[in-house]
């Protein structure tokens, strides 16, 4: 297993082979399972990916039990359809589709976690409108994907990608990163682009607080994998026209581990700090689910 | 470097019911652990909750993921949403219990499940590490308390002694052993914990099969 993002993009760099390949083939030998299983996973999880992004915006859009979300992936594609969006129409349909998704996942759809549910969107958000921006076949999709998870199982290994032990930036930060990192190899960048990339998505997102209004994956996961899909096409963006993030990308994950573990447990998930402490976030978790909550 | 996160579908899936990786795939993984110690459907079901599972398992729909667990589904079945009523149907007795204080299994997702079925009862603390990915930490089965690393895969091997150098072969032979242990409990004979490296197949749980043993493989 590679054990860091050096370790990983010297492989690449020195043997010539695309990040994509190496995770196929670490997954085939640590795994002992053959290329076309390996390969016809991924297939079926870029499927139920495709399938959350077509659900969330047809007809009124998809809402949660509590109503807190939903139908706001609907919104951004009549908006985008007059014509007149200030990021572009590349950046807005990220939006959408990362929200899209993540309106399915708190309305209890089929999501697939990329890394985890709370950031599900980010990744879709991300490789649905580079597909459209650069033609993208099914295998290079897929290849994303393999790309995106391989600097994820670096992440997670090395530091977290849960909101409860490194808050969101552990989350939509990673995802971020890992989308941005595969955006690079998507678009011809090379292995030490997708780095940078990743480097400087995770650096913009370091300290983002888990604070889920009433403990549901809602209020303000959905909107946060908008930022953590335009925070991905930004980094990778950057990455490419040869920006660099000057501190390299395995500290900049243990700088992410670090601040994580910095954080008070109010602002890991436990639904009591930030947004979900705000007197409108306690009044809803009241509302929702009929009890005081703990302040502290 | 932790190594828990051993495939790429780890990290890219899995797929799931929303809405939580964590809270709510996770566990619906510990569940599936606590349902394959136990090796049948019990008929009451006791979930002591702590930390973040404590505050937010509500809101995660954590409470119809790890009965979902318990009963056997997987993390992407439909009925997963609608878990607590069906068990409620079957007739299984279920309690879920918000501890005050820290998770005695020090991480902040953690969840003891109690099963009990006659006069049987194991009892499984398992903690969900994000993304859907979990550990098991401390077992109470038949007599035996075992205490494991934490990261999956994990073999327990119930069998007399004379099988445990036989199995033990076998599974270095096709995989990696990072932990091991033996726990006796009077009356019961012997039970192997191995800790794996890489994850088993079908076909190798049959090949580790002997006579007159008992395997869960976590």
């Amino acid at each position: 297993m590679y054990e860091s993002i050096k370790a990983l993009v010297d492989a690449s760099m020195s043997t010539d082979t695309p990040i994509s390949e190496l995770m196929i083939q670490q997954e085939m030998t640590k795994n002992n399972v053959s290329r076309e299983e390996v390969w016809q996973q991924m297939a079926r999880n870029l499927e139920v990916m495709e399938a959350a992004v077509k659900r969330g915006v047809e007809g009124d859009g998809v809402f949660s039990k509590t109503g807190l979300t939903g139908g706001e992936a609907v919104l951004l594609k009549k908006y985008r359809e007059k014509g007149h969006t200030l990021s572009g129409d590349t950046m807005v349909e990220a939006v959408q589709n990362a929200i899209a998704t993540n309106e399915v996942n708190a309305a209890m759809g089929v999501v697939c976690a990329t890394p985890t549910a709370g950031s599900t969107g980010t990744l879709p958000g991300v490789l649905f409108v580079i597909r459209d921006r650069l033609n993208l076949s099914r295998e290079q999709m897929i290849n994303f994907l393999f790309t995106a998870g391989a600097f994820g199982m670096i992440i997670a290994n090395n530091a977290m990608i849960a909101g409860a032990t490194g808050g969101c930036q552990a989350e939509v930060g990673s995802a971020s990163a890992m989308a941005a990192a595969a955006a690079v190899e998507a678009a011809g960048g090379n292995a030490e682009q997708s780095a940078e990339a990743l480097a400087m998505a995770m650096s913009n997102l370091l300290g983002l607080v888990c604070d889920p209004v009433a403990g549901l994956v809602e209020l303000p996961c959905v909107k946060r994998n908008a930022i953590g899909a335009g925070n991905a096409l930004i980094a990778a963006d950057m990455a490419l026209a040869g920006c660099t993030n000057k501190i390299p990308a395995d500290e900049v994950v243990s700088a992410m581990k670090e601040v994580g573990q910095g954080l008070p447990k109010a602002l890991r998930e436990t639904g009591i700090g930030g947004l979900a402490g705000t007197p409108t976030g306690v009044k809803m978790k009241v509302s929702i689910f009929g009890k005081s909550v703990p302040v502290s | 470097m932790s190594g828990n996160y051993k495939s790429v579908f780890d990290i890219i899936g899995p797929v799931m019911i929303g809405p939580s990786s964590s809270h709510t795939a996770g566990a619906v993984a510990i569940g599936r652990a606590a349902n394959r110690i136990f090796g049948d459907v019990p008929t009451k079901i006791i979930v002591h909750y702590y930390e973040s599972f404590a505050q937010t398992h509500k809101g995660h729909g954590t409470d119809y993921a790890i009965i979902s667990g318990i009963m056997g589904f997987e993390p992407d079945d439909a009925r997963v949403p609608n878990a607590l009523q069906i068990a409620k149907d079957s007739g299984i007795e279920v309690q879920f219990i918000e501890e005050a204080g820290d998770s005695p299994i020090g991480h902040p997702n953690t969840a003891i499940v109690e099963l009990s079925k006659a006069d049987r009862e194991i009892t499984v603390a398992g903690c969900s590490i994000g993304g859907g990915t979990i550990e098991i930490r401390d077992i109470k089965m038949d007599g035996f308390h075992i205490k494991p690393k934490g990261p999956l895969p994990i073999l327990l091997v119930q069998s007399d002694a004379s099988n445990k150098n036989l199995i033990q072969e076998k599974l270095a032979k096709i995989n990696t052993i990072n932990y091991h242990a033996e726990y006796d409990a009077p009356g019961k004979g012997m039970l192997y914990e191995y800790d794996l490296e890489n994850r088993l197949k079908e076909q190798d749980l049959s090949t580790l099969s002997q006579k007159h043993t008992k395997m869960v493989y976590l």
